[in-house]
């Protein structure tokens, strides 16, 4: 039975991952994720699940990292400050292939910068972050019914690739409350477990290898060392690394098209926007408006890995214009994919892009 | 069925130096483990990085090689996401009192589920030897080269302080009562912690004069004091010798406890 | 039941020789073809473990095993004395 509900973002993002079968939660508060752990420290006692109140960022994505491995959906939330802490702990998910979901509510930084405005301002630290090379998947919602939909999502996406998965959200999608419609069930798409016999690294032909769940009797042994076949250290091995690291990043961006997600509107413009996150509902504010403007959208839900080939789908592009609320971090990525040329429409201190300066945008370019 | 066979013996011999203390601490904490009567699926064994924390990697369980200090807050997220696993935790001085510290201690607030090793080489081994919290005042490391100039933690009054139910500090020399000792820390719910001093001759005994093996060994026996000693030197009020570590069952208590399944 | 020292682990540290309490190594004095100067037997018949395991079914002592931090020590059983043919040239 679908139902209606009037919910705030960080509520529907809670939501989301109870439905698909979230059963572990281990976070910190903070401005403006604090909601997310709140509702799930109510809700997932109720359903079986484990919720802790760590010490800090770093605890608790080390201990969603080790619940992951029993087995367990498991997600934390935070933002930016929080989001800086828990890098090594990022890296070492991505190395060891650790399925989990991290939920960034983005607010003004840099440092402890605006707490309750919002910002799109670690888009590039979130595929970067960590040291070392590695891929991870980034989905950014622009509506509570997105924050919903797209964390579900996330949980598969990271059963399925075994990576960690970002939901980018901001604090203005985060903290507004809108209607909801909420579907009796959300489809679950479980973790590959791993043949026994089989060594726990050795990837099928999709690079995933099965997921040695701890407790089954596979006796894995996981580190974050350059690691064969078997999962021992052998650190001092170049080809070994060499081929380690190129698996973990092939693996993701080699399957970007059947993870993508993204909305193509009036594909023949030439005058096209690219949003993400919040910005989206500024663009299609003056969609809204203006009809019959043959205004172009590029609407992008999967960030990273970035789908780069949608851009071509803009025949008669002769500019893109790019809103964020950061200095063009995302602009930076599709400038260097595309000739047509790119323009960064930035906008810090938390307020949203107005549909006028949009349009004032479009007029100067036209 | 002896500890041996919880040894993955196509990679032994391991990379421990020539003497390592860390080789019988591990020796002694698989004893006590055959003795729970465990079961091999249901054991899991988490540690961070260090020499003491390349263990796991010896062990024929399910084992995570954490990031350095986080062994801990790794080990929290296993047990409570899977009450039903026994998690045992390797760790080092420099992992656990450095940069785990607040891992550390929130543990024992928390008195989860969990039984601790700490391989106390007084020293961080596995980078060359540089001091640690627990290097003893005035003692060479690489960077303390003109003697440490900072008073160390003592482990286990920290354990106690923040909350641990069960606290015991052996040496790698008394190996029958590190078992004993071990196999208390299992048996008993809540956090438990076991210190264990043990000699790194390539890094700490060569910088502070300990030419053998068996000579840091020995500085080891002849310095540690039972806890039942060290009482009834304080009842009587004699002096106790600061360089004398104090060792034995240090706190035993039924705190409640988190992660255990009712 | 005969103690063994594994000589491919072994790596000569002796802790075996100091902290046995019935003192049945000694140190060794060749180098073996790895390098190390693996300890001997001194007097095997001391051990009680070699004498008793099979009377109590557990392991009796073991300090040693457990000392060693190469897991180089094994109890082995004692082979019996195998006659061997011996040709004989007049």
């Amino acid at each position: 039975m679908t139902r209606t509900e009037f919910w705030q973002g960080n509520t529907a993002c809670a939501e989301g991952a109870l439905a698909a079968g979230c059963r572990f939660f281990g976070g910190y508060p903070i401005t403006p994720s604090t909601e997310i752990a709140e509702h799930m420290a109510v809700k997932l006692p109720k359903k079986g699940g484990v919720f802790i109140q760590m010490e800090d960022e770093i605890a608790s994505m080390a201990s969603i990292i080790g619940a992951s491995w029993t087995g367990a959906r498991a997600m934390t939330a935070t933002s930016g400050p929080g989001f800086s802490l828990m890098m090594e702990n990022i890296g070492y998910a991505a190395m060891t292939e650790t399925p989990c979901v991290v939920v960034n509510i983005q607010r003004g930084g840099p440092s402890t910068g605006q707490p309750t405005m919002g910002a799109q301002g670690d888009m590039m630290q979130c595929r970067f972050g960590s040291h070392g090379d590695y891929s991870v998947i980034a989905l950014c919602p622009a509506s509570v019914q997105e924050m919903y939909e797209l964390t579900a999502k996330a949980f598969n996406l990271a059963d399925k690739y075994r990576v960690p998965v970002f939901l980018m959200a901001d604090e203005v999608v985060g903290h507004m409350r809108e209607k909801i419609i909420i579907p009796d069930s959300v489809e679950q798409v479980p973790r590959k477990a791993l043949v026994k016999g089989t060594l726990p690294f050795k990837a099928d032909s999709d690079l995933i290898p099965g997921f040695p769940q701890f407790g089954k009797g596979y006796g894995v042994h996981v580190t974050g060392l350059t690691h064969d076949e078997r999962g021992y250290p052998c650190a001092t091995n170049p080809k070994l690394h060499e081929s380690l690291v190129m698996r973990l990043v092939d693996k993701i961006e080699s399957a970007r098209r059947e993870m993508a997600d993204f909305d193509i509107l009036n594909p023949d413009a030439e005058i096209v926007f690219i949003a993400y996150g919040a910005p989206v509902r500024t663009v299609q504010q003056i969609m809204h408006d203006h009809p019959h403007d043959n205004i172009g959208f590029l609407r992008i839900r999967t960030v990273w890995p970035f789908p780069e080939y949608a851009l071509g789908e803009f025949k008669n592009a002769r500019h893109f214009l790019v809103p964020e609320m950061n200095l063009g971090q995302i602009a930076r990525e599709i400038e260097r994919h595309t000739k047509v040329s790119v323009t960064s429409l930035p906008k810090l201190g938390g307020e949203l892009h107005t549909p006028a300066e949009l349009l004032a945008a479009r007029e100067a370019y036209r | 069925m002896s500890f041996e066979d919880w040894y993955r013996q196509d990679r032994l011999p391991h990379i421990y130096c020539a003497g390592c203390g860390n080789g019988t601490v591990v020796n002694c904490t698989l004893a006590a483990v055959e003795q729970m009567a465990w079961k091999k699926e249901d054991t899991v064994f988490v540690s961070g990085i260090g020499c003491s924390s390349r263990a796991p990697g010896y062990i024929v369980t399910d084992s995570l090689h954490t990031t350095h200090g986080r062994a801990i807050a790794f080990a929290t997220g296993v047990k409570l996401a899977n009450p039903d696993l026994h998690v045992v935790v390797f760790t080092g001085d420099g992992d656990l009192a450095a940069i785990g510290g607040n891992h550390f201690i929130h543990a024992c607030r928390r008195n989860i589920d969990l039984t601790v090793v700490c391989m106390n080489n007084q020293i961080y081994g596995m980078t060359g030897g540089q001091g640690s919290p627990t290097t003893p005042l005035g003692c060479l490391s690489s960077t303390t080269p003109y003697g440490c100039a900072e008073t160390p933690f003592d482990l286990c009054d920290l354990a106690i302080a923040a909350g641990a139910n069960y606290v015991s500090r052996w040496t790698s020399y008394h190996v029958k009562e590190l078992e004993k000792a071990v196999l208390a820390g299992l048996q008993t719910p809540g956090f438990s912690f076991i210190e264990a001093l043990v000699q790194c001759p390539t890094a700490f005994g060569r910088r502070n004069k300990f030419k053998q093996v068996a000579d840091h060994v020995e500085y080891l026996r002849s310095h540690s004091m039972l806890k039942a000693k060290h009482d009834r030197l304080l009842e009587q009020g004699e002096p106790v010798p600061t360089d004398m570590f104090i060792v034995g069952e240090l706190m035993r208590r039924n705190r409640p406890a988190l992660g255990v399944k009712p | 039941m005969k103690l063994v020292i594994d000589e491919t682990r072994c790596k000569g540290c002796n802790l075996c020789t100091k902290v046995c309490p019935y003192k049945i190594f000694k140190e060794g004095k060749k180098a073996n073809r790895k390098g190390i100067i693996v300890p001997e037997l001194d007097r095997p018949e001391r051990c009680p473990n070699c004498r008793l395991m099979h009377l109590y079914g557990r392991t009796i002592c073991g300090v040693c095993q457990l000392t060693c931090p190469d897991q180089a020590i094994h109890w082995v059983e004692e082979q019996p004395y195998e006659p061997k043919k011996v040709a004989i040239e007049y």
